[in-house]
């Protein structure tokens, strides 16, 4: 009887250690510190305790030597930086594990942080601010403020870290001359239709494999929501309607955009989903010379500037103005806005903010502004961006004509995140030609307005 | 009394052992389970925990008449179908063909059973460039002077997606050949004796033997297969948020897309307690036709 006592309590025990370890283990893990968490407690009791700042970032955003520098500078802050993944943030934030900082972009999501009040107001902050002044702010600060109904207007909740007017297009003039194409002049912008025709005479085929490609994007080149928001910008066409509750995809400036695109893919413009390339990105088609343009901001300078093989013949690359639609508008906008919010939920808001001033003034912004990755948001950083081959002074004056066409927002629903996801969900099949651009923007629309209507209810 | 007790301190013990797997079950497994449950019934869309609304059955409404989770799980029923009997022919027949006391078995065994230890993602992304426009498969086409095939495109992607998940049918040749040692060698000699052809040797003797086995891997089979969700969306798209080639958006991508990319939680949770019920009803289908074909040597009822 006794042995069998024994034994129960052995059992017992075995559980309990078998618990403890896995729980002490992953804690370890998200510590991150290593050896120090064991000791925090003790220390922590005497002095101020020690305050860890969860950033979500890209990969490269803020580099190690930075994260160094900021915590011997402000003793008592220590910066985690986590790759941000959307499928995990939604995860943290669905149980209210949300970064202290988190990536977002002013054109694309953050008025959907605001409206799910997960946002934190940083108007007081900023009031208080040495090193974050508003009328050091360029426009762009301003697509991270919103009061609700109008972006652009009221409390501002974050900053882009840079931006560009993300529909230029860079050009590699090798490949034009292979095709036998002229560069376009720079000083006024090509139609979408003419960019369109440029790119069909730029892509090359040999033995019916594709040689080099006419025109790349970021992503593949087909409909790409960001570049239709843009031409309905220029042609100033709405989509979502004031109240934000509907969204109408089946205007006929909308199947103008994305027929564009569908003939893109016919004929091969570029990487897309019929021909199924293999190139990581479309930045990749382009740094390895196949493709002759690619519709990028400012920042992509940064790419050619900082690659051995181009650095070597950078007269032979440049910046063109983005394309409008016939008869539009001048317009060229950001379609990202890149920067950082600080989360509603975040424990220690104090130093939050100040690993954001940090990201956002300190050497961070220095070095991506002399870096030439994006336009600095603070006028003040203008100056430290690279002008020093003809290269540089070449993108930098077209970027300063484009600046004079850049404060026009791109229209955005804060009830409606991924919209890219449900454009190629009901637009792919239509490069198949296995469905009609008219049903699959019907389709587009109605579950469009479903996930709105959804949205809103959730937060009302 | 005396029995009694005796019973309940070995019922103590027995839980007392069990306890490690139990406490983890249920806080683990059974929690989370009927917490999900209790989501689908609610708007939850991952932030408004504190207005949290019941909305019924609204969510499992909108699983039958969204017309693409029916599309999804009627392409997925389509991807099992062909699938897992083939994979499991394979699998038994690569059994059958290692049991052959052949030089260099374990080499072949490894072989066979490499695919199944690769990573999802490497494999994914090898077949990726197996299959894509200027691949290698188009260019050894293009070799024979074979027209070119866009195989990740609309004709053909759920052929490559079946093709990728074949490569695989060997992760059941360990538990095959476990089974075909087991057969009795003298059923063999016995059938050899009355003169039975190796093709009827197969079929009276191995088959029935085998079909245990061949049980368990319908089963497993099939419950993966049901539930696979990140080699159709890796095939074509390069992250796990992109939508694949629509027919290969299988009813898990559908119901990922809607929770991660939408944050529809509420919604995509009810889509699985759809899956999970379709599944069980599946299994106990096969389990009560088992009674029909599986044979046990020793007569013991499943």
């Amino acid at each position: 009887m006794k042995k069998r006592i024994m034994t129960s309590l052995a059992a017992i025990i075995a559980t309990c250690v078998l618990i403890t370890g896995c729980g002490t283990s992953s804690g370890n893990v998200n510590e991150d510190q290593g050896g120090n968490t064991s000791n925090e407690p003790q220390t922590g009791a005497s002095t101020d305790a020690q305050v860890t700042i969860r950033v979500a970032l890209n990969k490269g955003e803020v580099s190690d030597d930075e994260v160094t520098e900021f915590e011997t500078n402000n003793p008592g802050i220590k910066i985690k930086l986590e790759e941000l993944n959307p499928q995990k943030l939604a995860a943290q934030i669905a149980t209210n594990d949300a970064p202290d900082l988190i990536r977002a972009q002013g054109a694309v999501d953050l008025t959907s942080y605001v409206v799910k009040g997960l946002a934190m107001d940083l108007t007081p902050y900023l009031q208080k601010s040495e090193m974050l002044k508003e009328d050091d702010f360029l426009p762009p600060v301003n697509l991270f403020r919103f009061d609700g109904k109008v972006q652009g207007q009221g409390p501002l909740y974050g900053m882009p870290k840079d931006w560009s007017p993300d529909f230029t297009i860079f050009y590699n003039k090798t490949l034009f001359d292979a095709a036998g194409v002229q560069v376009p002049d720079s000083k006024s912008p090509l139609t979408w239709n003419e960019l369109m025709e440029l790119g069909k005479k730029l892509t090359l085929k040999e033995d019916g494999k594709v040689k080099q490609y006419g025109l790349a994007l970021g992503s593949k080149t087909q409909a790409d929501l960001p570049s239709i928001m843009d031409y309905l910008a220029s042609k100033d066409v709405k989509v979502f309607s004031e109240d934000m509750k509907t969204a109408d995809f089946t205007k006929p400036e909308v199947k103008e955009a994305v027929s564009m695109w569908v003939d893109a893919v016919k004929n091969n413009l570029g990487k897309n989903d019929v021909n199924q390339d293999p190139a990581t990105w479309g930045g990749d088609l382009f740094m390895n010379n196949k493709a002759a343009m690619i519709m990028a901001g400012y920042w992509f300078s940064g790419m050619i500037r900082g690659d051995e093989k181009m650095k070597t013949h950078l007269n032979d690359f440049g910046m063109l103005p983005a394309p409008i639609a016939e008869n539009g508008n001048l317009v060229s906008p950001t379609g990202a806005a890149t920067g950082f919010i600080i989360s509603k939920n975040t424990k220690n808001p104090d130093q939050a903010w100040k690993v954001f001033e940090y990201i956002m003034a300190g050497t961070p912004a220095k070095n991506r502004a002399s870096g030439g990755w994006g336009v600095p948001a603070l006028k003040s950083l203008i100056p430290l961006m690279p002008q020093e081959t003809d290269f540089d002074k070449r993108v930098y004056n077209q970027l300063q004509e484009e600046l004079k066409y850049s404060n026009v927002p791109l229209e955005s629903n804060p009830f409606l995140l991924n919209g890219q996801t449900l454009l190629d969900k009901y637009v792919t099949p239509v490069y198949f030609g296995k469905a009609d651009l008219d049903d699959a923007l019907n389709e587009l629309t109605k579950n469009m307005n479903l996930i709105i209507q959804e949205n809103m209810n959730a937060i009302q | 009394m005396m029995l009694q007790t005796k019973k309940w301190r070995q019922y103590g013990t027995f839980y007392a052992f069990v306890s490690p797997w139990l406490i983890i079950f249920i806080t683990l497994g059974v929690f989370p389970l009927l917490y999900g449950l209790y989501l689908s019934f609610t708007n939850y869309t991952g932030f408004n925990m504190d207005k949290l609304k019941f909305v019924g059955f609204n969510n499992y409404k909108t699983v039958f008449e969204d017309s693409e989770s029916i599309y999804a799980l009627g392409r997925t029923l389509l991807v099992t179908a062909i699938n897992v009997p083939l994979s499991l022919a394979i699998g038994l027949f690569l059994a059958i063909l290692l049991n052959l006391k052949i030089k260099g078995l374990s080499w072949y065994r490894t072989a066979f059973y490499m695919p199944s230890v690769v990573p999802v993602v490497s494999t994914v992304l090898m077949w990726k460039f197996i299959f894509s426009g200027e691949g290698l498969l188009n260019t050894f086409f293009n070799r024979l002077h074979l027209p070119q095939v866009s195989w990740l495109g609309y004709e053909y992607a759920t052929t490559a997606l079946i093709v990728m998940l074949l490569w695989g049918a060997g992760s059941s040749l360990l538990i095959n050949l476990a089974g075909l040692k087991g057969i009795p060698a003298d059923l063999y000699e016995a059938a050899e004796i009355d003169g039975a052809s190796p093709i009827r040797k197969f079929f009276t003797v191995t088959l029935p033997l085998m079909t245990h086995v061949l049980f368990l891997n319908l089963i497993m089979g099939s419950i993966a297969s049901l539930q696979m969700y990140i080699q159709p969306i890796l095939l074509t798209g390069k992250t796990l948020l992109d939508p694949p080639i629509k027919p290969n958006y299988l009813y898990l991508v559908h119901a990922f897309q809607q929770i991660f990319a939408f944050q529809r939680f509420g919604y995509g949770l009810a889509l699985m307690w759809v899956l999970f019920i379709a599944i069980l009803l599946l299994t106990i289908l096969v389990f009560y036709s088992s009674r029909y074909w599986v044979y046990y040597e020793t007569e013991q009822e499943v």
